[in-house]
């Protein structure tokens, strides 16, 4: 029996897979208190247990599977499962995490959350069911795909009520950015953890649970889930990614001109329609999916049932599909770029890496840097969908040039002399939109802890901030302009902080932390949620103390990637983003500033409590977020 | 007579209104049950079956239920005519014959308790009918779904013409 009152498991399992051998410990309550649960203990374990310079690729690299104490629970979309080691793409901290129905899985069999170490020698997976763990031989599952490792899984097991995580031939190979796909459809992916799972030679994940996850106070849980609900009625935000999913942004991108297409050479993209949620809707899309007690259901369920690339059954896409597979490459086939989604999700491979990778390739190509016979005598042109199609499977296997495309960008760039044409921060490819018009954008995608992100803050609070809430809140009404410096950096801290929360509680970012009311924010990502943590586990947390745990974790991974070496120099944007002005749409001629980004960055460190020169955060912060002895 | 029990409407032509397997039934059920969450405890299930196909699935409420006659100790009853097949949970001694003749699968041992569990209708106000945010779910009875089919039917023939 847990010795807490609700939500955590109170387990955390620890494999090694040099012994062969698991071990279960018990949940520290002060862990719990002050890191809550998903990143916040992936980041401290990583931060206690990796030596600094540690080859991600190596046996003393850590695997970490992580779940919230609302995972489990009947709490609308808390669904989400983080998983994390130091990345192999970036040498920084690194992370990603999947929605579907894992996370909860893993609370139903006694874990809050799997931290693997060593190296097996042979091919294993994990067998978790009820408060128990063993490794098993792999030998069958080894090379197969997202899909069929899945189906031997359940076979083997004689069950399909099982959830699973796997790798595919991405990460058996190495692949810098190879992904974790939960369940056959959400993919963890980025930052290549994939690739550590399989340089531990670990296939797979297989979990069965029939536990309860407590509820301490069910009364007041129920109360508090139902206030969510209501704040979702009439929500504009919700009512569009039901209809469109996250694909509805393509026309925003349109309208705003914040493609990165042609690898950062466009900024808007002639054929869009063709590849817009409603065009995609209209065309593939089956139903909705929601994860895990999900009442607004973003995912989609798409089918090609006629054409060259019939049949095509596929979950997805998001709009960073269509900005990585697409836009990027200049590619305006839907079926295409579906096809080459689903690829990427049965190889193991993250796409925006992927797309990002080859999109980089496609500009060497036809700049002259690369010749054909460096790229198995493809034309790898802008817009060519057989090529992306063809070097999605040479990535996964690493053959041919796919071999050098499985590095990514940063080191792309390192070896073909061409790091100018690597768009990317900390080694982490840029996605979601160019933000070269925007500063808000270009600092929260620079700053991220695990390397460019656009989900690690929330740089749209100055679209819809009130000039008198931006002036209460963060001290100047200049916030709710979108081009403004001043109170971005704080802006941007705040944010932070902010929806780190609902990484460690477990739930959907975009369930819970998305909306258009700045009130609706603080109510709902904050009030609310601080609500159904304490219902739900009986612990003594405030809305203040929460946030102040989003901001202990945000600084424990701070410390992580100053000891790797990442100061000040490595929260920059892409100098393409400095020298070159975007080239069409509502932003033309826009261009970063360095004096600008400066500013930025230094008011930014202010709010943050670090120091401007070396990025570390001061005694003084330390000492008052408890992190005196890191 | 009119016999309730939850039934799934699925509309095929509006991708929004077929179950999307968030299993918030499943979750939910079990949360107004034993106020814990775990959904191998909710007396409904959604079984997906690939490809995108997920259908919720829990008690018929048959006229002539077989877990009703099975069962050894009375524990499984029908007080009511009209009324739900329900559970005296201590008379109940966890045989599982009940699981083992339910045509569907709607009868199984708690996985706590180890006794058998199923749809109650929670006393008339369903909670899954409640939460299921695809509103596929529906309190209904063999009347109402034959009605139901009807329509479908009648639908299907107005439009025999252009067919054929």
């Amino acid at each position: 029996m847990s010795p807490f009152g609700g939500g955590y498991a109170g387990k955390l399992l620890y494999v090694n897979l040099t012994e062969g051998s698991v071990e279960k410990r018990s949940l520290d309550r002060n862990l719990a208190l002050n890191y809550i649960g998903g990143r916040g203990f992936s980041s401290r374990i990583l931060f206690d247990e990796l030596k600094p310079g540690t080859d991600p690729l190596s046996p003393e690299n850590r695997l970490i599977l992580a779940t919230g104490p609302l995972n489990g629970t009947p709490t609308p979309s808390a669904s989400r499962l983080v998983v994390a080691a130091k990345s192999p793409l970036t040498g920084a901290l690194g992370d990603a995490s999947s929605g579907g129905y894992f996370a909860p899985e893993l609370k139903y069999a006694g874990f809050d959350a799997v931290v693997f170490q060593g190296r097996s020698s042979h091919p294993v997976y994990l067998w978790v069911e009820d408060g128990k763990a063993e490794l098993r031989p792999a030998k069958r599952l080894w090379g197969q795909k997202i899909h069929e490792t899945s189906e031997l899984l359940k076979e083997e097991i004689g069950d399909d009520d099982i959830h699973i995580c796997a790798i595919g031939p991405g990460g058996e190979n190495l692949v810098r950015y190879a992904c974790i796909v939960t369940d056959e459809e959400g993919a963890a992916g980025r930052c290549g953890i994939g690739a550590v799972m399989g340089s531990k030679n670990l296939k797979a994940v297989a979990v069965r649970g029939s536990g309860d996850v407590g509820i301490a106070d069910p009364k007041r849980f129920k109360e508090a889930i139902d206030a969510y609900r209501q704040t979702l009625e009439g929500e504009v935000w919700t009512e569009v990614l039901r209809r469109l999913g996250t694909p509805n942004l393509v026309a925003h991108r349109q309208k705003l001109g914040i493609w990165g297409a042609k690898n950062f050479q466009r900024a808007t993209l002639d054929g869009w329609e063709k590849i817009s949620g409603e065009a995609f809707r209209e065309k593939f899309l089956q139903k909705v999916l929601g994860c895990m007690g999900c009442m607004v259901r973003c995912r989609r369920y798409s089918a090609i049932k006629e054409g060259p690339l019939a049949p095509t059954y596929a979950k997805g896409p998001e709009y960073d599909t269509i900005n990585s597979l697409g836009a990027k490459t200049y590619i305006t086939d839907p079926a295409v770029i579906l096809r080459a989604h689903h690829l990427c999700d049965e190889y193991g491979i993250d796409e925006q890496t992927a797309g990002s990778s080859i999109a980089m390739a496609m500009e060497l190509y036809e700049r002259g840097i690369l010749k054909k016979d460096q790229v198995d005598g493809v034309e790898l042109v802008f817009g060519n969908g057989e090529a992306l199609l063809h070097f999605i499977e040479k990535i996964a296997f690493r053959k041919g040039f796919g071999d050098l495309l499985a590095e990514g960008t940063k080191i792309l760039g390192e070896r073909l002399n061409a790091s100018y044409y690597a768009i990317h921060v900390k080694g982490l490819e840029v996605d979601a939109s160019d933000p070269r018009s925007l500063p808000t954008r270009a600092l929260t995608y620079s700053v991220a802890t695990r390397g460019s992100c656009h989900l690690r803050g929330f740089p749209y609070i100055d679209e819809f901030i009130k000039p008198e809430e931006a002036k209460a809140f963060f001290g100047t009404e200049r916030v709710s302009d979108l081009q403004a410096l001043e109170g971005k950096g704080k802006m941007v801290a705040w944010s932070e902080n902010w929806i780190t929360v609902g990484n460690l509680m477990g739930l959907c970012i975009f369930a819970w932390y998305r909306s258009r009311s700045f009130p609706m924010l603080i109510k709902r990502g904050l009030d609310l949620v601080n609500e159904v943590y304490v219902a739900t586990t009986g612990l003594p947390m405030t809305s203040e103390g929460l946030f102040r745990c989003g901001e202990r974790v945000y600084n424990v991974e701070k410390l992580f990637n100053l000891r790797e070496g990442f100061g000040r120099e490595s929260d920059y944007p892409p100098q393409r983003f400095f020298e070159e002005a975007m080239p069409d749409g509502p932003g033309k001629g826009s261009k970063l500033n360095r004096d600008d980004y400066d500013r930025l960055l230094d008011e930014y460190y202010e709010a943050r409590g670090w120091d401007k020169v070396s990025g570390h955060p001061t005694p003084r912060k330390l000492r008052q977020l408890g992190l005196d002895g890191a | 007579m009119s016999r309730k029990r939850i039934g799934y409407f699925e509309n095929r032509d509006d991708p929004e209104s077929i179950c999307s397997r968030c299993r918030m039934c499943e979750l939910i059920c079990a949360f107004h049950h034993h106020q814990v969450g775990n959904p191998r405890r909710g007396r409904i299930k959604v079984i997906g079956l690939g490809k995108g196909e997920d259908i919720p699935v829990t008690c018929m409420n048959c006229e002539d239920p077989p877990c009703v006659n099975v069962c050894p100790t009375g524990a499984l009853h029908r007080a009511e005519a009209d009324g739900m097949v329900m559970v005296k949970g201590d008379l109940c001694i966890g045989c599982a014959m009940c699981v083992n003749v339910c045509p569907v699968g709607a009868v199984t041992l708690d996985p706590v308790l180890g006794m058998a569990s199923k749809c109650d209708l929670c006393q008339g106000d369903p909670q899954c009918v409640l939460y299921c945010p695809a509103k596929v779910l529906k309190l209904t009875d063999a009347g109402q779904l034959a009605r139901h089919r009807m329509r479908e039917f009648a639908k299907f023939l107005r439009t025999a013409d252009e067919r054929s």
